[in-house]
């Protein structure tokens, strides 16, 4: 179905669509040296090497096609964009070709219009007229460009031969379903997969009719990114498995939203309808995530409907039971009363928005509480979360790739960030990056120098010592990946001052600009920048320690927290799904998901986004803050903001980022923080560095939503099962 | 100025709203309404400038001021007839389109949007469907530029937020990378 254009634009945005100034990051001097070439009689100016597609783009004239795509390798090999070239006798494939000076293409001569029409037919004919079970349908280039580009009558009279192709279907694991009868040999799928996700699985075999795109022997195509072969596929060949004949796209509703089970923000739509998440596409966004989702962000949206709290519920003679809210919030009221200062605690989990996070905060100070920690602790020695610069990503995730050597200590960030991680691997691929790591010998989908898993080589490498630091200290832009974890360890605040100390001498050696910034911290919970930056600094051991009389479980459902530590302890959970911190509450408050409120988020780089809401919450559950300020009221410590406008004034009162959304906020006062971490006592401990996620079956469960999600629990089968078979 | 807002402030009566609402409903009869302007402006004159007040004269004065107003005053919403609840308390968000990630075509993206925060759905225990009470859930408005989309909020009374468009910076693209000899882009499975 061909879907024209609202508003055809011509003014306002450049070229009819938002881009840079400049097609290509060239020097000054292969600027003033542009070709100019006409593309439809349009005059164009555009680097040399330029394809005629990209030069075509840059006028607006967007030329069909089926294998390019603009964040993979050039192929060539779909023939759709064939396009005339005046004083040349055949047509050129315009996806490959660079332009030449003084060039006159014609998109839409008859030349190009017969070869996009013999290339259509060529490629119908081979394809199944399936469009009305294919789930592809009405979001397909094919139908989409047939309608706009082929024929208008067929030539396929031979019904009754029963030659036509067919291709037996591939099993490459729970996510993807393939049928491959209708794939149309564009490479896409097996381009992404050695290129972004860095596995050579997909390939081609046989010729001709025979081609197959495949894996050849029978292997699940597993990969933490796989998902994104669905959205490239231009045919319904791979589709999405768990959205199966679920819904079509043009009855669903769509929300843009920000992901949030990992800390890197991905910008995400929520595609529901009759208030169910169906699926979650990726949505582009070049700083964040370009084009790519990673496959617990796009397939565990099941985990939504599955282990929600939908009702209040309060422990009545050891059993929780359902009440209403007015119940559930008179018991809490009367639990937290007359409470001694002090004796009133918070702990905030992984995927708590920032409103929630500040109007905990408000409750517990109001309630005489000071102790508000995370799951995830941040060493208090030196300037601890003082100054922002000590836990951000701070050089932000786009820059990643500029790197030219890179050093990650304890860090997976193939399973931790997998965005970050394509980043990584771009840079690898196309900037000749060199990495070393410090940590479990994992594999990063890119070779890598192994330096060893002792936290005492981030000090051999500053003192010239170790025979990386040559490298790390000859490059033009160092960077230094510290994973956030390590910070937990008994020398965690060691560690990160280690780490300071090497992007100091790093940063003072290169010369490279300003802005250029070492030390990277990356994160794994979405929540955990806001909460570092609204003030939550304390610890679970801490919380322990104190022994409060009310203690609030705002999502968290960390293992670490038990009901042993607790004995006398009244434990108020507010959140969404119930997991391990609902099954050791008093009280339990339902709260809403990410895709059920208009929420903000901070990123490991220190970008606030929001959520939009898709859906309702179900049954009684609520969004998060407005528990809490409903609390408040029945408490008798009123919190000062009734709405969702009002909230976000507070949180710009306490952090003016916070509300600044899309931009990042960058950190500064790094001399300082290195000052102050110099006084941290102590030394590095020989422990080796571990992180959590070390296997792709590591990835898939990792947070409530994703734990109640049962595709998530097959993709963890399916790595167990490949990891058993031999091949 | 101060004259042109007090005047809309202070009288806010029915006249005042009556004229507005009817001269936003219909432009049609625009020439209509302003001939009557002509007339009422005249009135005065021919008859009564001896007869009525030196108030009530003041007063007419004013009135038409405000009528004249309401052509380059730009608050539409309190008079448009929408529920001033759905005025006040909306928060719309004026973005770019993202492009399907499923598709590759990206000539239908090329524009401003805006449309309104979600309110609460239901599903109709009649039919199952889906229901909503809320008027605006299924408006959406293209615009061509950024700031149109920002004046018909303006005008409309609503507040807004601009969610920062994505910026496209295409990197180059070569076949002959695909077979460097000595490049990582080099292309190992086909």
């Amino acid at each position: 179905m061909l879907r024209l254009p609202v508003i055809k634009l011509t003014a306002g945005l450049q070229n009819g669509r938002i881009s840079v100034a400049r097609l290509h990051t060239t020097s000054s001097k292969l600027q003033q040296e542009l070709v100019e070439v006409f593309i439809d009689d349009k005059p164009v100016q555009v680097p040399p090497g330029t394809t005629v597609l990209q030069a075509a783009a840059k006028v607006g004239v967007e030329i069909p096609r089926f294998c390019y795509h603009e964040r993979l390798a050039v192929a060539g090999n779909c023939r759709m964009c064939l396009v005339e070239i005046e004083k040349q006798i055949k047509p050129v494939a315009a996806c490959a070709m660079p332009v030449m000076k003084g060039w006159r293409v014609k998109t839409n001569s008859d030349l190009t219009r017969k070869a996009r029409e013999g290339v259509m037919e060529f490629l119908l004919v081979n394809h199944p007229l399936d469009c009305p079970i294919c789930d592809q349908g009405g979001e397909c280039d094919l139908q989409d460009q047939s309608m706009a580009f082929g024929s208008d009558r067929s030539r396929f009279v031979d019904i009754n031969y029963t030659g036509k192709r067919a291709v037996e279907d591939k099993d490459i694991g729970p996510l993807i379903k393939t049928i491959m009868t209708r794939c149309i040999h564009c490479t896409r799928c097996i381009r992404f997969a050695s290129e972004v996700a860095g596995i050579d699985d997909l390939g081609t075999t046989g010729r001709g009719n025979d081609m197959q795109v495949g894996t050849y022997v029978e292997k699940m195509f597993l990969s933490e990114l796989s998902g994104n072969i669905i959205d490239l596929c231009p045919v319904g060949a791979l589709t999405s498995k768990p959205y199966a004949f679920v819904a079509r796209p043009w009855e669903t509703r769509r929300t843009d939203s920000i992901d949030v089970l990992d800390a890197v923000g991905s910008n995400i739509v929520i595609s529901h309808r009759t208030n169910e998440v169906l699926r979650i596409l990726p949505r582009v966004n070049e700083e964040i995530n370009e084009e790519w989702l990673s496959d617990k962000a796009r397939f565990s949206c099941d985990g939504l409907k599955r282990q929600r709290l939908i009702t209040p519920m309060i422990k009545i003679n050891g059993n929780l039971e359902a009440v209403e809210w007015e119940d559930a919030l008179v018991a809490t009221a009367r639990a937290i009363q007359n409470i001694a200062p002090n004796k009133c605690a918070g702990i905030a989990g992984k995927l708590v928005d920032a409103e929630a996070l500040v109007a905990l905060k408000d409750l517990v100070n109001r309630l005489g509480g000071e102790i508000l920690a995370t799951e995830q602790s941040f060493p208090k020695e030196g300037a601890g979360i003082d100054l922002r610069s000590n836990y951000l990503l701070n050089n932000t995730i786009a820059a990643v790739e500029e790197a030219d050597v890179v050093l990650l200590i304890g860090t997976n960030p193939r399973y931790e960030a997998p965005l970050v991680n394509t980043r990584l691997r771009k840079g690898y691929i196309h900037g000749e990056q060199t990495i070393g790591l410090i940590g479990p010998n994992v594999d990063l989908t890119y070779d890598y120098e192994h330096l060893g898993q002792s936290a005492d080589i981030v000090t051999q490498l500053r003192n010239g010592t170790h025979p990386f630091s040559n490298t790390l200290k000859s490059a033009k832009k160092p960077l230094i990946i510290l994973g956030v974890d390590q910070l937990m360890r008994k020398d965690g605040a060691k560690i990160l001052s280690e780490t300071q100390l090497l992007a100091q001498t790093l940063g003072e050696n290169t010369k490279a600009p300003e802005e250029w910034k070492v030390l990277n911290i990356l994160h794994t919970r979405a929540s955990q920048v806001a909460a570092l930056d609204v003030g939550y600094s304390s610890t679970i051991e801490e919380v322990k320690e104190q022994q409060p009389k009310v203690l609030f479980l705002l999502g968290a459902d960390d293992a670490n927290i038990k009901r042993e530590d607790f004995p006398n302890t009244c434990i108020i959970y507010i959140g969404s799904h119930g997991d391990e911190g609902a099954s050791i509450a008093d009280v339990i408050l339902p709260g809403a998901a990410y895709t059920e409120k208009v929420a903000t988020y901070v990123n490991t780089e220190g970008r606030s986004q929001q959520t939009c809401a898709a859906i309702t919450p179900p049954g009684m559950a609520r969004p998060d803050w407005k528990i809490i300020r409903a609390l408040s009221e029945i408490c008798g410590v009123r919190l000062p903001y009734d709405n969702l406008a009002e909230v976000r004034s507070r949180l710009e009162e306490i952090a003016p980022h916070l509300v600044r959304y899309g931009a990042v906020e960058s950190a500064n006062y790094f001399a300082q923080a290195l000052e102050l971490s110099k006084q941290v006592p102590g030394s590095l401990s020989s422990d080796p560095l571990e992180v959590k996620q070390e296997t792709l079956d590591q990835f898939f469960m990792t947070d409530a939503i994703s734990r109640a999600s049962q595709t998530m629990a097959k993709c963890v089968q399916a790595v167990i099962k490949q990891r058993e078979s031999n091949l | 100025m101060a004259l042109r807002v007090s005047s809309l402030f202070n009288q806010s009566n029915n006249f005042t709203r009556f004229r507005l609402t009817r001269f936003f409903a219909d432009s049609g009869k625009n020439i209509k309404d302003s001939d009557q302007v002509s007339t009422d402006a005249v009135l005065p004159k021919k008859l009564t400038v001896a007869l009525v007040p030196e108030e009530v004269h003041i007063a007419q004065k004013t009135r038409q001021e405000t009528l004249a107003v309401v052509r380059e005053n730009e608050d539409v919403g309190t008079c448009s007839g929408v529920p001033e609840e759905h005025i006040k308390t909306r928060t719309v968000r004026i973005y770019c389109p993202a492009k399907n990630a499923m598709q590759s075509g990206t000539n239908n993206i090329n524009y401003w949007q805006i449309d309104f925060d979600t309110r609460e759905r239901w599903e109709n225990p009649l039919i199952g469907w889906t229901s909503t009470g809320d008027p605006l859930s299924n408006l959406q408005v293209g615009f061509v530029s950024k700031e149109e989309a920002i004046a018909h909020c303006n005008k409309m009374g609503w507040k807004y937020y601009i969610q920062k468009p994505n910026v496209n910076n295409p990197k180059p693209r070569s076949y002959g990378i695909n077979f460097s000899w000595n490049k990582r882009t080099r292309v190992s499975t086909k």
